[in-house]
C-alpha cells in the first residue's frame, strides 16, 4: 500500500482550538482588506484574552474589533485606522489614551525588521530610519546602538515571532499550498516569522491548479487550511469582492459613539449580531445576506 | 470652463503636480485625493515615463482616457494596469526601489518640518489624542530623495513650536547640516502644503518659511493660524492655480468623481 499525503483543511472550531489566553498571533491583510474575520470572530466567541496581535503592518479594523472584544493585551503595528472609513480606529484610540493597551510603536520598515529577526532566528536587526525620531523614547524594546563596522548609529529591532500566523488568502490546496490573488500584501513575512500558520481561504483548489501554476504559490507549506467563502468580510477578498463599506461605517459608527460618549450599547448590538449570535461562519453569512454578499463584486 | 473657478483641492493637485519629476519612481497614496490627483496630473501632462507606484503595482496610465475609481492602498481592481506586484514587505528589502518621493501627513509639524503621526500629549501612556501611527512614512521619508508635508487643515493645533513626538525628521533641530548630523540621507521635506498657503524651508536656519498664500487667503491669516514665529519674506507671492488645460485633464480624466470639487 502506498503512503497517501494527508490533507490539511480543518474547520473553524478546530482552528480555533489552536489559539489560547496570552499567545503571539500574527494576523495577516493590510487595512480592510484580507484579513481572516472567520478565524477572528470565533476568537472572540471563545473569549481569548491577553492576546500579543503582531500586525499586519498597517493594521486595520479587525485589530480594532478584538481590541473592542476584550481579547488583547499588547499590540505590534504601525497604524490603526480605516483609511477614508476612519481616520483613527476608535477602540483602539480609547485604550491607548487610556494606558490600557501596551504598543510596540514602530512603523512599517521597523515592523518588517521584526519579522525578519525572527525568520533568521537572530535577536534583533538593524534599520537605519528611525534615528533622531521618538520611536527609541516610547518603545523601549528598541535600542540604538554604534554598528560596529561604520561606527553610526543604527536601531536594534527585536526579534518578535509569532507562536500562530492566521492569514487569509484566495486559494490554497489541501496540502498548504497558499496562492494569494494580488500582491498579498506582507503575509508572507509573518508567516516566514510564525512557528505555525493556519491559512484562512475561499476555495480549496484540486493539487492539479496549484501545479498549473507553482510562480503564484505565495506561501509554500502551512500547517492548516480553513476553507471560508466570503471569510474576510467585511473587507475585501482580492479575486473575489471588494470591502463591505455599508457595514464597516456600521462598525464605526458603533466605535465613534464609545469614543466619544462612552455609550458601549451600539457596539454590545454589533457584538451581538454579528459575532455572538451566529456560531459558525455559515450562520454570519446568513445574517450578511446573500443580496449584500453578491453585491460587493470588483467591476 | 473658467479656469477661475477651481476649488482649492484643485489648486493644491495642481501645484503638486509640478514637483514630480519625468522618469522617477513616485508612490501615489491613494486615500489622500489631493496628492494622489496631483501626482496623475503629472504623469498625464508632463512625466509620461515616471513609474507610478499605485495600490501595491507599478503602472503606467499615460493611455488611460479616464481613471477608474480607486481612493484606498488596498484596492484590487488598478491590480489591472499592473506592469509588476510591489510586495509589502519587500519595502524593507529594496525601500530606494519603491519610490524617489513621498507625501507625509501629520498631526503636528513643527518649526523644522520635524513631524508627528503618534498622538497629541505630554504623556505617552495617557495621550490626549491618540493618532494612528507612522504608518510608513518614516521609513520612506529616510529613504527618498525628497518628500512633501501635507495637511488638509491649518490652525495652532498642528503647527506647534515642538512637536510632543517625532514619527519623521524634517530638519531635526534646524540647519543646513540638520539631517546630515542624524546620519540622514536625501533632501528632506521641501514644501509644506496646506489649505491656506505653500511653506518652505529657509536655506541657513531651516525654518520654515512662507512661499506662497493661495487666493483670497492673507498673510496675516496664515500667520495667525501658525504657533511658531513662521519666516515671512516681504514679498509673498499667490499660489499659481491651474491652466485650462490641468483643470480640464483633472476633472475629466482624473477625479472624474469630483471628489476635489466637494
Amino acid at each position: 500500500m502506498l503512503a497517501e499525503r494527508k490533507s490539511l483543511v480543518i474547520g473553524e472550531a478546530e482552528a480555533a482550538e489552536m489559539i489560547r489566553d496570552g499567545m503571539t498571533i500574527a494576523i495577516g491583510g493590510f487595512i480592510n482588506s484580507s484579513h481572516p474575520m472567520a478565524l477572528v470572530r470565533q476568537i472572540i466567541r471563545r473569549g481569548i484574552k491577553n492576546l500579543t496581535l503582531v500586525g499586519a503592518a498597517s493594521g486595520g479594523l479587525d485589530l480594532d474589533l478584538l481590541i473592542a472584544a476584550g481579547c488583547v493585551r499588547k499590540l505590534v503595528t504601525t497604524y490603526m485606522g480605516g483609511e477614508h472609513y476612519c481616520p483613527v480606529a476608535p477602540f483602539f484610540r480609547v485604550a491607548a489614551q487610556r494606558g490600557e493597551l501596551e504598543i510596540f510603536e514602530c512603523d512599517e520598515g521597523m515592523f518588517y525588521c521584526a519579522m525578519r529577526a525572527a525568520a533568521q532566528g537572530l535577536p534583533s536587526t538593524p534599520w537605519k530610519a528611525g534615528i533622531g525620531t521618538s520611536f527609541p523614547e516610547i518603545n523601549s524594546e528598541i535600542k540604538v546602538y554604534n554598528d560596529p563596522i561604520s561606527g553610526e548609529p543604527v536601531l536594534a529591532i527585536p526579534a518578535i515571532t509569532p507562536e500562530l500566523a492566521i492569514i487569509y488568502a484566495a486559494h490554497s490546496d489541501a496540502y498548504g499550498n497558499v496562492q494569494h490573488v494580488g500582491t498579498g500584501f506582507g503575509d508572507r513575512a509573518m508567516w516566514r516569522a510564525a512557528k505555525k500558520t493556519i491559512a484562512q481561504v475561499e476555495r480549496v483548489l484540486p493539487n492539479e491548479e496549484i501545479r498549473k501554476d507553482p510562480r503564484a504559490t505565495s506561501l509554500y507549506g502551512v500547517d492548516a487550511v480553513v476553507r471560508a467563502p466570503y471569510g474576510s468580510h467585511p473587507f475585501a477578498g482580492p479575486g473575489y469582492y471588494i470591502e463591505d463599506g455599508a457595514h464597516i461605517r456600521e462598525y464605526v459608527a458603533a466605535g465613534n459613539a464609545y469614543a466619544k460618549t462612552g455609550d458601549r450599547n451600539p457596539f454590545e448590538d454589533y457584538l451581538r449580531k454579528y459575532v455572538r449570535d451566529p456560531k459558525t461562519h455559515e450562520d454570519y453569512l446568513e445574517v450578511i445576506g446573500i443580496r449584500r454578499l453578491i453585491s460587493l463584486h470588483e467591476y | 470652463m473658467s479656469s477661475a473657478d477651481y476649488t482649492t483641492k484643485e489648486l493644491l493637485a495642481t501645484f503638486i503636480s509640478h514637483q514630480v519629476r519625468d522618469g522617477e519612481r513616485v508612490a501615489v497614496g491613494a486615500g489622500l485625493h489631493v496628492p494622489r490627483a496631483g501626482i496623475l496630473l503629472a504623469h498625464l501632462l508632463r512625466c509620461p515615463n515616471v513609474r507610478l507606484y499605485v495600490t501595491m503595482t507599478f503602472t503606467n496610465l499615460t493611455k488611460e482616457p479616464r481613471m477608474e475609481p480607486f481612493y484606498t492602498v488596498y484596492d484590487i481592481r488598478p491590480a489591472k494596469w499592473a506592469e509588476a506586484y510591489v510586495l509589502h514587505d519587500d519595502f524593507q528589502e529594496d525601500p530606494r526601489l519603491v519610490s524617489d518621493t513621498f507625501v507625509v501627513g501629520a498631526l503636528q509639524i513643527d518649526k523644522f518640518g520635524n513631524s508627528n503621526l503618534i498622538g497629541v500629549g505630554k504623556d505617552y501612556k495617557h495621550l490626549t489624542f491618540r493618532g494612528p501611527g507612522a504608518v510608513g512614512t518614516l521609513s520612506m521619508a529616510h529613504y527618498v530623495d525628497r518628500y512633501y508635508l501635507f495637511v488638509q487643515s491649518h490652525d495652532k493645533r498642528i503647527f506647534v513650536d515642538k512637536c510632543d513626538f517625532i514619527s519623521t525628521v524634517g530638519w531635526g533641530e534646524g540647519g543646513p547640516a540638520g539631517r546630515q548630523k542624524l546620519g540622514i540621507p536625501g533632501k528632506g521635506p521641501v514644501y509644506c502644503i496646506t489649505p491656506l498657503c505653500v511653506m518652505d524651508f529657509e536655506e541657513k536656519s531651516k525654518r520654515m518659511r512662507l512661499k506662497s498664500v493661495h487666493p483670497g487667503v492673507t498673510v496675516q491669516q496664515v500667520i495667525d493660524n501658525t504657533g511658531f514665529d513662521l519666516t515671512v519674506p516681504s514679498d509673498v507671492p499667490q499660489t499659481v492655480g491651474p491652466t485650462e488645460e490641468e483643470l480640464r485633464t483633472l476633472r475629466e480624466r482624473i477625479d472624474v468623481e469630483g471628489m476635489l470639487r466637494r
